[in-house]
């Protein structure tokens, strides 16, 4: 038997795994994500989540984690958010975030001291967008107490510039998202902000079983609303949600993808809540004096509440064009019991959920979602889903019989039924492990075109998945930069044309939770030998569209808006070693 | 674990007209007595079509149909009765019980508040108003009520449970001890583990109420409620495999049990199979006919398979009768958006966030700081 990985998994999702997996040992030998361990990647930064006995809930919600190229060199760097001091919370020894610098052989050096990028709060989640447009990647970092912007300064350091940029959100925020809502290319901000954790007296919940106190569930705390802050091009923001409908959507917002789920050109933001209902910003474009037109549709599009009718715990969120059909879905993570859903869209504002159908009802029951990301991680040109899971309970395994507080990471493949088939058996040894996962970051931090996973756990070591999965099928690798569009090309549409396939991708931003990935699109096309045509819709104000023949393969390029290939970047020597069959 | 405060027993002394409504209701009563319920509820009902002004009959109609789980119709029985009689402090007892059973525990309380100042001495609604207090959280008012009736009433391990239970919750440990050892020395029985592990559903404490049911089931499997009690505190602790069992389990003894069929029929909705949950709803119906939770659950399922104004028709019927009935109010809301009614739908969608807030107000983090 002579199998492409694609059709291995396939088959092994339709027939069960035994049989196949006896007489492959070669897949036994190298999983689809190999763990890289600290001692490897040189990555020994551990999350302090400042466990207390009384259980302050912002202990149990970081930590958020990125992939960032933020000395523009070509190869995927990491940033990790720490907690830090707050009104709650003295460390008693020093506290940072993390920046590490790629080595480019698979290594990392830790320069976050000399970057300047340590935090001062306690941080949640980091957003990385170039919101200056001067082509380096900046960093907003969320928290519980004050979020800071980082502005690149181009030398391997970064300025504290909050203050002067008028980001100085308070209260606890949680997830960010950069988009260009308004088109006029340049990067504005979604703030997601948590519950109302203000006053000096910390609620605390007391547990009757064990004389202990636990994490309030936040459904106990009040409701806030989430900012919306517009870029002013000249270094300042201007808090703009006043009068809209995201300032009349008092939330607990924790998770937030921006998307475009109407095909109408202008970028919308699906927020998950805790407790309360999800929100789904519609743009309608500009409205009445001079504030921007923002609908909350989710009750009526079916993604705000269970299917009976209640608000559950939604966390993690993503969205892509999972069918391929040209619009984008939504998928939102909840804790146990409450099921995940899989929202497909009705291609008229509605969506309505096949996680049941996917199969992923049935392998989430039990299990509590944080990070969470659609990609194709084997290149075969279909996205497939990766969750990173953890009960918010640190206590839960002392009083529920199935639910743990460390939970396995699940991986799902995309069939060729258009289906998601759970695969986490084939994934590796690190998905027969448990963690108290929350971020999620997806990026090729080895350059060979698949993407790898980083994962930050609550209270210990970050998690480094290295993907070997897309061994065997093509890919390219696609670095937009904009030109009047915003420089990240957030919101441009890519088609691209491969063995008799079109296949489509919208560049959303955001996802997952409290964490930002590898800005760069990678196409794959399989095992065709070529990319027919490319056609690059940059977004809005110029709505450029580019279109790209005699395409390389198994590399990535930079493609400026209305510039074409400017760059090629060679992938990683150990990349494409071999064909499928 | 609740009965009937009273059953009022009506010598017809008044009743001057045909010898038949006067066997009509003899019938009723004695069928009653008997606990024959579905045969005296007609009974009752035909005899009040012609003396409609019979107050202790509407009240006996009513403990009948609380007897059939048939909560709604006997609240509007018990109404009527205290309508004609507002000192009938029997009646009102049975309506703060058919609230009790319904969940609605404020309007319980507050009759049972008037009962109990009315008649300090009624061990049964003293029992039931601590227990409300204790679901409300309202430690205190617990300890106040219950402070007395534990002096006269000293080996009543309910009384035990609650008090001791509520002490612990109010920082008074020890005292609260003292009744808890009291608990466990009065033997190893099924009803006591049934009991305590119901006392520990109220103040949600689930892993402790699980242990309790599955010790009461291990003790006498055909004990009434115990494997349905089991299984939801084996759903609220996250089990859901080993309480679909249990609920099947008391479906095995008793086909028609309310809630077994409820839940059943839930999860079979969750998993998307909409032929079995209807199967467990229409069960569940026929035990209490009209419940709302049922008649939701359906309406969604209808909701679910495109029957948008089938939906809609139950969903206005169900927010009419029940109108802070938020989750009727949500997919009432969807059922208009997709009827294109955007102008019912927001309106529906605005009663939403005012529930939801409403809601939200009464929530400890609104006065922590």
């Amino acid at each position: 038997m002579n199998l492409t990985r694609r059709q291995w998994i396939w088959l092994a999702s339709v027939f069960g795994t035994t049989q196949l997996v006896r007489g492959q040992e070669a897949f036994a030998q190298e999983p689809l994500f190999a763990e890289v361990p600290p001692s490897a990647s040189g990555i020994t930064w551990v999350h302090e989540n400042a466990i207390s006995p009384s259980h302050y809930l912002p202990e149990a919600l970081g930590p958020g984690c990125a992939f960032l190229d933020f000395d523009n060199d070509g190869w995927m760097d990491i940033f990790l958010v720490n907690s830090g001091p707050s009104d709650f919370w003295k460390p008693t020894k020093p506290v940072r975030n993390a920046l590490y610098k790629n080595n480019r052989d698979g290594t990392f050096t830790d320069v976050t001291e000399k970057a300047g990028v340590s935090g001062a709060y306690f941080g949640m989640g980091v957003a990385v967008g170039d919101y200056d447009n001067d082509g380096w990647p900046d960093l907003f970092v969320t928290a519980y107490g004050k979020c800071i912007l980082y502005k690149n300064n181009h030398d391997g350091t970064f300025s504290d510039v909050t203050e002067k940029a008028r980001l100085a959100t308070p209260g606890w925020t949680t997830s960010a998202v950069w988009f260009d809502y308004d088109a006029d290319g340049k990067l504005d901000l979604f703030v997601c902000s948590f519950v109302d954790y203000s006053g000096v007296k910390k609620l605390e919940c007391g547990n009757n079983q064990l004389g202990k106190n636990y994490y309030c569930v936040p459904r106990v705390f009040k409701p806030t609303t989430s900012f919306l802050y517009h870029n002013n091009g000249d270094g300042t923001f201007t808090e703009v949600s006043k009068g809209t409908a995201i300032a009349r959507a008092m939330g607990k917002g924790l998770g937030v993808v921006a998307t475009d789920i109407n095909n109408d050109g202008r970028t919308d933001f699906f927020v998950a809540n805790d407790t309360v209902q999800n929100f789904l910003f519609v743009s309608r474009g500009p409205g009445a004096n001079g504030r921007w037109n923002w609908e909350e549709i989710a009750l009526q599009a079916g993604v705000g509440f269970s299917e009976s009718g209640r608000p559950r715990s939604g966390m993690g969120v993503d969205a892509a064009d999972l069918n391929g059909n040209g619009w984008q879905d939504l998928f939102v993570a909840n804790v146990d019991h409450e099921m995940f859903s899989v929202y497909e869209n009705n291609k008229d504002e509605t969506f309505r959920d096949v996680a049941h159908a996917n199969g992923v009802a049935r392998s989430t029951r039990l299990l509590s979602g944080w990070g969470l990301k659609y990609f194709d991680y084997d290149n075969d040109g279909a996205i497939d889903l990766f969750l990173a899971n953890g009960h918010p309970d640190d206590m839960i395994d002392n009083y529920s019989m199935q639910v743990k507080y460390k939970e396995p990471l699940l991986l799902f493949h995309q069939g060729e039924d258009r289906k998601l088939h759970d695969v986490s058996d084939q994934g590796g040894p690190a998905f027969q492990k448990y963690f108290a996962a929350r971020g999620l970051a997806v990026g090729d931090f080895d350059n060979d075109g698949a993407l790898d996973v980083l994962i930050g756990n609550n209270g210990a070591a970050p998690l480094l998945l290295k993907n070997n999965a897309a061994k065997g099928n093509n890919w390219l690798g696609l670095k937009l930069e904009g030109a009047q569009c915003n420089r990240d090309a957030i919101g441009a549409k890519i088609y691209w044309t491969a063995g008799g396939k079109k296949r489509f991708r919208l560049k959303n931003n955001g996802g997952s939770y409290l964490s930002s990935h590898d800005p760069r699109e990678v196409l794959g096309i399989g095992t065709a030998s070529k990319i027919d045509e490319l056609e690059i819709h940059w977004p809005a104000p110029s709505k450029q569209i580019d279109r790209l023949t005699n395409l390389p393969l198994n590399q990535y390029v930079r493609v400026v808006e209305n510039g074409g290939i400017r760059e090629y970047q060679h992938a990683a020597a150990s990349q494409h070693t071999s064909k499928a069959s | 674990m609740w009965k009937p405060a009273s059953l009022l027993i009506l010598t017809l002394s008044t009743i001057t007209l045909a010898q038949s409504p006067q066997e009509l209701v003899q019938d009723a009563l004695q069928k009653q007595q008997a606990g024959d319920l579905a045969g005296a509820v007609p009974e009752y009902r035909q005899f009040l079509k012609i003396h409609p002004e019979a107050t202790a009959i509407h009240s006996n109609l009513g403990a009948a149909l609380a007897g059939l789980g048939r909560f709604e119709e006997a609240v509007a029985e018990y109404k009527i009765a205290l309508k004609q009689a507002p000192s009938h402090t029997g009646t009102r007892l049975n309506l703060a019980l058919a609230y009790y059973k319904m969940g609605r525990i404020a309007k319980a309380t507050a009759l049972l508040v008037r009962v109990h100042t009315e008649d300090s001495n009624n061990h049964q609604a003293v029992l039931l108003l601590g227990d409300c207090y204790l679901r409300m959280g309202q430690e205190k008012d617990v300890i106040r009520v219950l402070e007395p009736e534990i002096k006269t009433h000293p080996d009543d391990l309910a009384i035990a449970y609650m008090l001791g239970t509520a002490y612990i919750r109010d920082k008074q440990v020890e005292q609260g001890q003292v009744l808890v050892d009291r608990i466990l020395r009065n033997g190893d029985s099924a009803e006591a583990h049934l009991m305590l592990g119901s006392a520990k559903m109220g103040i949600q404490d689930f892993a402790g109420a699980r242990d309790e049911f599955a010790k009461a089931v291990a003790l006498n499997p055909n004990l009434p409620e115990a494997h349905v009690l089991y299984a939801q505190a084996l759903h609220l602790t996250g089990d859901s495999d080993q309480s679909i069992k249990e609920f099947k389990a008391e479906l095995n003894a008793d086909p028609y049990n309310f809630e077994s069929n409820l839940q059943l029929g839930a999860m079979a909705r969750q998993e998307q199979d909409y032929d079995e949950a209807r199967r467990y709803f229409m069960r569940a119906l026929k035990t209490r006919p009209g419940d709302p939770a049922v008649r939701y659950q359906l309406a969604a399922i209808a909701l679910d398979l495109g029957k948008v104004d089938e939906a809609r028709r139950e969903l206005e019927s169900l927010v009419k009768e029940t109108p802070e009935f938020t989750e009727a109010h949500v997919s009432l809301s969807m059922a208009y958006y997709r009827l294109k009614r955007p102008a019912d739908g927001k309106r529906e969608r605005e009663i939403v966030e005012k529930l939801t807030a409403e809601a939200q107000a009464k929530q400890p983090g609104a006065k922590a700081q």
